[in-house]
């Protein structure tokens, strides 16, 4: 221990969910990833090889979901990526030479410029995949790479325990084939935790997870610390880890967080409506609409309509990250300080963010996150970056506290993921864990085309499962698309269960699914046996 | 089952178009019902009830004595009971409900207690009735814990304070303007145009879960039925030691919340104001709520 006051753990949670759409030749929903690896996961990566060049040590937590990690590594995905990626390389290249002595000279440079680092970095580093780059400072320290439910499943709705110890268990097994090691600490999908879940989360090995603050806050006993240490589970000693509220809405508060500050990147005005169509249209989907293609050349310069909107300029944007950096750490300072005169050991901070909103959203929020691990090493000594599993090595001895069911979603349970909107899936999400289970306790030894087929049902059922489709139908944006998503999933998997039924597996149908809902390869649908299940609880008795 | 084909053969096998499938079934053909939790306040109950079912009560108990009970949702308050037998609840509480309707939210009386719920009839002469019993849920309790562990001890000043720094008062706030942000991710995507499948959500999911009687098979001439009406329950909470009132009457605070339950007839309109003060009447809070249902058909 050094003579730091307290410590900072940011934790970033990156997380898609598995879109995969081989029927098409392209598929607008599959843009979200493509996008999310040019504004959010490449630069991400950049930074932590400009911070390791420069020999700046530094922690960060950081959920790669097993979705994710599915698609990163998806030979398919990988190949339309590539196109998306050189298109925006071609397109930047032509804009240097349009924009030529306008206005607009400098941020069509800044394009040009960054797309030529992240094809560098994803082709000839990280050789298409960009797993290799996170295991990468994974292993040299820097960074805690941990994993999630399977596909981002929704615990405490899930009645039958044997889809948790499932969720969990596919989790763990993905990222040992990822990553070469078991995974340390979860992400709980929504952060939603229902008391007992622990027990699964162990049995894999899984020594910590994160929290909305109220669900240590209103763990019993009260928790001595508040949410300024973590607290360990009853019975199993799982770590549990809670949000500050105080970092986390400084910067996303609607009012008064950074990413509204003027200069910063517009959103909303993209190239993909503001140049001539022919031009563009190369650029655009195959169906010739126009869209956003992630490429903006104004400011939010203030409360103007989008046709007034001046230009970037990304040195002005970029020193602005950096103000910006230097007052999230001032006021982490102070906070600490003040911690550390109420407590009895150094407080923890937990800062934890979506991270597809750096970069993505808050398009500077990377440079910000460079900025602010180099001020932390440079320019203070007060607190220090740390993850959670360091954090527990200095203080193994914490409060044992039964932390409360909760979520981070609107009102802090599961309002979100349960209302008139979306309570229909339930019913269909609890019937087919109900005969997985059924099938898995019925078939434990199944081989060939028996076996394929309860494996595919077994991604049917996590596909339907993930959080995402709920969520979707709640906010009302890709209603439509979620609403598919979890209906397909429902109707492939009821028709795999009847062809087991009936003794008629069509083999060509389990084929198609087997190309399409392609995710966790490797799976084993025995992981949902009731005596999987009761492996884990028996522990306990 | 037992067929293996080889990998030769299983290359060949032209695939076949999953899409054709339907729509999802409206039920599973067996009598069962779940339980979920929403909040420290709501529990979400869903159901399916055979023809069989009702015929098997039928069967035993006849059809007149069915016409004249009441179809309840019975709320078990079974907390902390190793083995509920079905009598040995600390509590229950019925409610009226149409079993057509497949799904109810359900005030919980306390937060932090477990639940089991019935579904069955109240004969006239008080009997119940059996259809079937949910799985137990267990609320969070919404709140700061009583219980104080004295190995970590602590000055108390220094907790209360630690629990407003750590956002004690703020709980779902911070979340929500979050929420706010990432809802405006997703919509950003959503602006550069819908996603495939236009017109593939056929039904209409908002009338399933209004809870509105579903239509039975149409058959020429059949005459139906359709029966719906409507309540709602004002709920919240306040300071444990606030005084609070509903339209100018004071309403009782069981751990800090309260709640009020109040038809809403057809073309009513219901003015709620809720006040909240401190005993020497020098702090107040207000929150107005009007309600109004216009006069349907």
């Amino acid at each position: 221990m050094g003579q730091e006051k307290g410590y900072l753990a940011l934790v970033l949670h990156a997380h898609l969910p598995f879109i995969k759409h081989p029927e098409y030749p392209d598929f607008l929903e599959e843009d979200w990833f493509y996008e999310a690896m040019v504004e959010t996961y490449l630069p991400l990566l950049n930074v932590f090889e400009n911070l390791t060049a420069e020999g700046v040590d530094f922690r960060l937590t950081m959920s790669v979901t097993p979705p994710l990690c599915n698609m990163m590594s998806d030979p398919l995905l990988i190949s339309r990526f590539q196109h998306y990626l050189n298109q925006r390389v071609e397109l930047s290249e032509k804009e240097i030479e349009r924009t030529k002595g306008t206005e607009f000279a400098a941020v069509a440079q800044m394009y040009y410029d960054k797309f030529r680092r992240f094809k560098h970095l994803f082709e000839n580093v990280y050789h298409c995949h960009v797993l290799e780059g996170f295991k990468k400072f994974q292993d040299m320290g820097k960074l805690e790479i941990i994993t999630c439910g399977a596909t981002h499943g929704y615990l405490p709705l899930m009645v039958h325990k044997e889809s948790v110890n499932a969720q969990v268990k596919i989790a763990a097994n993905d990222y040992r084939l990822r990553f070469g090691k078991s995974p340390r600490g979860i992400w709980l999908g929504e952060c939603a935790y229902n008391p007992g879940d622990d027990k699964f989360l162990r049995d894999e090995g899984i020594r910590f997870y994160f929290m909305e603050s109220h669900g240590v806050l209103h763990g019993t006993p009260r928790p001595k610390y508040g949410i300024y240490a973590p607290v360990y589970c009853p019975q199993t000693g799982v770590a549990a880890f809670a949000r500050d509220m105080e970092s986390a809405q400084q910067v996303w508060s609607a009012e008064s967080g950074y990413p509204g500050d003027a200069r910063y990147r517009e959103f909303y005005r993209d190239l993909g409506y503001d140049l001539d169509y022919d031009y563009i249209k190369p650029y655009l989907h195959s169906d010739g609409v126009r869209r956003n293609i992630g490429m903006k050349y104004c400011k939010i310069t203030g409360k103007v309509p989008l046709n007034q909107k001046a230009a970037y300029n990304p040195q002005e944007a970029r020193e602005i990250a950096a103000e910006h950096a230097g007052n999230f750490m001032f006021n982490r300072q102070k906070q600490i300080e003040y911690l550390s005169t109420l407590m009895d050991r150094k407080p923890l901070v937990v800062s934890m963010y979506d991270a597809e909103l750096y970069g993505h959203w808050w398009y500077e929020g990377i440079e910000f996150l460079e900025f602010l691990f180099k001020k932390i090493h440079y320019d203070q000594t007060d607190i220090k970056l740390i993850t959670p599993m360091e954090y527990l090595e200095m203080y193994p001895t914490n409060q044992t506290v039964q932390p409360s069911m909760s979520s981070w979603g609107d009102k802090g349970y599961h309002d979100v993921w349960l209302n008139s909107g979306n309570d229909w899936i339930y019913r269909h999400l609890i019937k087919a864990a109900e005969r997985m289970t059924e099938y898995a306790n019925r078939f434990p030894n199944a081989d060939g085309l028996l076996k394929r087929t309860l494996n595919q049902m077994a991604r049917e059922l996590v596909l339907m499962q993930s959080s995402d489709w709920a969520f979707l139908v709640t906010t009302g944006t890709a209603k439509e698309y979620s609403t598919k998503r979890t209906k397909d999933h429902i109707k492939r998997f009821n028709e795999l269960y009847e062809q087991v039924k009936h003794n008629r597996i069509d083999e060509g149908y389990v084929y198609n699914l087997e190309t399409r809902d392609s995710i966790f390869q490797q799976i084993d649908y025995n992981v949902y046996s009731s005596a999987a299940k009761d492996k884990v609880l028996n522990q306990y008795k | 089952m037992e067929k293996n084909l080889s990998s030769a053969a299983f290359h060949q096998v032209r695939p076949t178009v999953p899409e054709e499938l339907g729509d999802i079934p409206s039920g599973y053909g067996t009598t069962e019902s779940y339980l979920l939790p929403k909040d420290p306040a709501w529990l979400f109950l869903f159901w399916e009830i055979t023809q069989e079912t009702f015929d098997y009560v039928r069967g035993q108990y006849g059809q007149e004595v069915l016409n004249q009970s009441r179809s309840v949702i019975r709320l078990h308050d079974v907390t902390g009971v190793e083995y509920f037998d079905g009598t040995n609840s600390h509590a229950f509480y019925d409610m009226n409900v149409i079993f057509d309707a497949g799904s109810w939210y359900i005030h919980a009386p306390q937060a932090g207690h477990s639940y089991v719920a019935d579904l069955g009839f109240i004969t006239p002469q008080g009997q119940f009735i059996l259809l079937t019993r949910s799985n137990q849920m267990t609320l969070p309790p919404g709140r700061v814990s009583d219980v104080v562990d004295d190995k970590w001890m602590c000055v108390e000043g220094d907790f209360i304070k630690l629990l407003q720094l750590s956002g004690a008062d703020r709980i779902g706030i911070g979340a929500s303007e979050l929420m706010q942000v990432v809802d405006q991710r997703w919509k950003l995507t959503e602006i550069a145009g819908a996603g495939l499948a236009p017109s593939s959500a056929t039904s209409s999911w908002s009338s399933f879960a209004l809870h509105t009687v579903p239509a039975p098979v149409p058959q020429e001439d059949e005459d139906i039925w359709l029966q719906a009406d409507c309540e709602i329950i004002v709920y919240g909470s306040a300071s444990a030691n606030a005084f609070v009132t509903i339209n100018g009457k004071e309403i009782q605070l069981q751990n800090g919340k309260f709640s009020l339950r109040q038809a809403l007839p057809a073309g009513a309109v219901l003015d709620l104001p809720i006040a909240a003060s401190n005993k020497s009447g020098t702090k107040t809070r207000q929150v107005h709520i009007k309600a109004s249902r216009e006069q349907g058909k």
